[in-house]
């Protein structure tokens, strides 16, 4: 149960709202929130990975994106992004 | 590029090889025959929903056929990713940090003061302001209050579209005859042109501001279960079961709570109701007041946001009370025997106010908390938990007319006195006194009614005894959500009172 287990770890840490696993073209795989909010998080944070990976590889084509973290007011969004899959953690830290 | 090498290979173009067949079908033989069913079964066969069939597999096994390396990514990101998160649990990096995008207002403005003429010379006062679900449309009732009673004369419904251009202040979009004072009011909450008004005369109306020349879309008329006294309260209800429309729920100084439907003949039927009988009100407090069977008149109601069964109820003498609406007791109501049952909806009773309430408001933000204000110039923050308040805010000398929630900032809320003030409290702040005072009429006249805009959250109508119902647009302040504001909320929620 390797993937429920680790999904469920990050899901127990401090703060954390939601996870939500997503394959490549932007489907949401494995969610722990409700099937409008994962969908509109998987199809917006798929399309905005996409662009930050260029931004970075524009600026050195040598380089590549390893991890994208987005800062709102109420919480953090984190994408760990990979060629075939993305995870995604919002956190809210200051819970 | 990758060069491609062609293998070579001998042409064997030379030799061609044919091969010929013939075939024919043996000759067919045909039969006819007539066949007809004497016995007929019929069988429904359902195939079980997909997961129960996942279930008896191996949820790893097919995860892995149908994603492949997805465990391996998980292996590799998730350590880094726990990292992060417990690293941002602990770090003080953005503490204090504010960004703004918006233009910050510092201060409260003043956007419009509506008023009826006609209405206004006759003495009339504000009673009820609701805006419709678009938040264009802001709605005003009509009443007069004459040597504390109000009047049985004709009043008014009143309504002005804001974001139409050539608004006129002084001249309602559309303006409603009314037999008598209209008490309050309720916009639908999906259909921006139907309203509901509870009467003094104890009707309950639904208006439909699309229709011309009569908007009366359906009433309640004389009926034997209908209030006979004035109506405090119209709310909107969702249907029980889907597909169902709204229905129009009416709370009256009788002590009756009603739900209709609306019917295709112009009638408002009636679908269910409550009623709240003295000896039926479990009370924290051994209060005795008259017979056991009297019933208790229903000032202030409140529906939850959170929970769709329960419901607050502000009554005479000060009571609070917690209901639902699955209540099935019967209420013991002297001479009932009409074919709707009337249930006793009370379940618990909070610790009461010295005086009438007429103002109960749920957090939008907190399934527990909520505002009670009435009389006795205190608004108390409460918790659908215990008996006595979490807060209680000495707001004015006079009467507390009305008190709202701010639909953006989890910890303010409004509050409307006797003394033609609006006081806006921000409990972010750690002290008990307003944030923002706002005066609504320089003559001191009460403040009857409030209600922020459902659609631009930062606009806020009041209406009172002077006739006018003004907009006001709240500061930046007041209405961004600062960081930390629901958890700030929680704690207060679970905080116990000395």
């Amino acid at each position: 149960m390797f993937l429920e287990e680790t999904l469920k770890r990050i899901q127990s840490h401090k703060g954390v709202l939601g996870t939500i696993v997503v394959n490549a073209e932007g489907i949401p795989i494995r969610t722990t929130l409700d099937n409008s909010t994962t969908v509109q998080y998987a199809g917006l944070l798929h399309q905005l990975t996409i662009k930050a990976r260029s931004t970075v590889r524009d600026i050195d084509p040598q380089n590549d994106l390893t991890f994208l973290r987005i800062r709102s007011k109420k919480h953090e969004i984190m994408v760990a992004p990979d060629k075939e899959y993305l995870l995604i953690v919002i956190q809210n830290p200051s819970e | 590029e990758d060069s491609i090498s062609v293998p070579g290979f001998v042409s064997q173009y030379g030799t061609l090889h044919f091969l010929l067949f013939h075939s024919q079908t043996l000759e067919l033989k045909l039969t006819e025959a007539a066949v007809q069913a004497c016995h007929i079964s019929d069988m429904g066969v359902q195939t079980e929903p997909a997961e129960c069939l996942v279930d008896s597999l191996d949820p790893e096994q097919n995860a892995q056929v149908e994603y492949p390396g997805l465990r391996e990514f998980l292996q590799r990101v998730s350590g880094m990713v726990i990292k992060e998160l417990k690293q941002n649990a602990k770090s003080h990096a953005f503490d204090g940090f504010e960004v703004n995008w918006v233009e910050q207002n510092q201060t409260v403005s003043f956007l419009h003061s509506l008023h009826y003429p006609e209405a206004q010379e006759r003495g009339l006062q504000v009673t009820y302001v609701c805006w419709n679900s678009t938040g264009s449309v802001i709605a005003s009732a009509y009443g007069r209050l004459e040597d504390g009673d109000w009047s049985t004369e004709k009043a008014y419904v009143c309504t002005w579209n804001l974001d139409r251009r050539g608004l006129n202040s002084q001249r309602p979009d559309l303006v409603i005859d009314v037999p008598s004072s209209v008490l309050c009011l309720a916009f639908h909450p999906t259909q921006p042109s139907l309203i509901a008004g509870g009467l003094y005369s104890g009707e309950v109306l639904v208006w439909d501001t699309s229709r011309s020349p009569d908007p009366v879309l359906a009433r309640t008329g004389m009926l034997d279960l209908s209030h006979r006294e004035p109506v405090y309260q119209v709310r909107w209800l969702p249907g029980t079961k889907r597909g169902d429309t709204f229905r129009v729920l009416s709370a009256s100084a009788d002590g009756k709570i009603l739900v209709w439907q609306v019917e295709a003949n112009g009638r408002l039927g009636l679908h269910s109701g409550y009623a709240l009988i003295a000896q039926q009100i479990p009370r924290s407090t051994t209060v005795g007041k008259g017979r056991g069977d009297t019933p208790v008149g229903v000032t202030a109601l409140a529906l939850s946001f959170w929970d769709s069964d329960v419901f607050l109820v502000g009554a005479e003498g000060g009571l609070v009370l917690k209901c639902s609406f699955s209540a099935h007791t019967p209420a013991i109501l002297a001479g009932s025997d009409a074919d709707v049952m009337l249930r006793a909806p009370a379940q618990f009773s909070f610790s009461t106010h010295s005086g009438p309430i007429h103002a109960l408001d749920c957090s939008p933000f907190h399934r527990n908390l909520f505002l009670s204000a009435g009389t006795d110039g205190h608004a108390h923050l409460r918790s659908l938990l215990q008996g006595p308040p979490l807060l209680s805010l000495h707001v004015s000398d006079s009467y507390l007319f009305s008190v709202r929630w701010s639909p953006t900032r989890p910890l303010v809320f409004a509050v409307g006195t006797g003394q033609g003030l609006v006081q806006i409290f921000d409990l972010s702040r750690g002290t008990l006194t307003p944030t923002a005072t706002i005066e609504q009429n320089s003559s001191g006249r009460p403040v009857y009614c409030m209600e922020f805009n459902p659609k631009q959250m930062e606009l806020l109508a009041a209406g009172g005894a002077d006739g006018t119902v003004k907009i006001w647009h709240l500061s930046s302040e007041l209405t961004e959500q600062r960081p930390k504001e629901t958890s700030h909320l929680e704690y207060l929620a679970n905080e116990v009172p000395e």
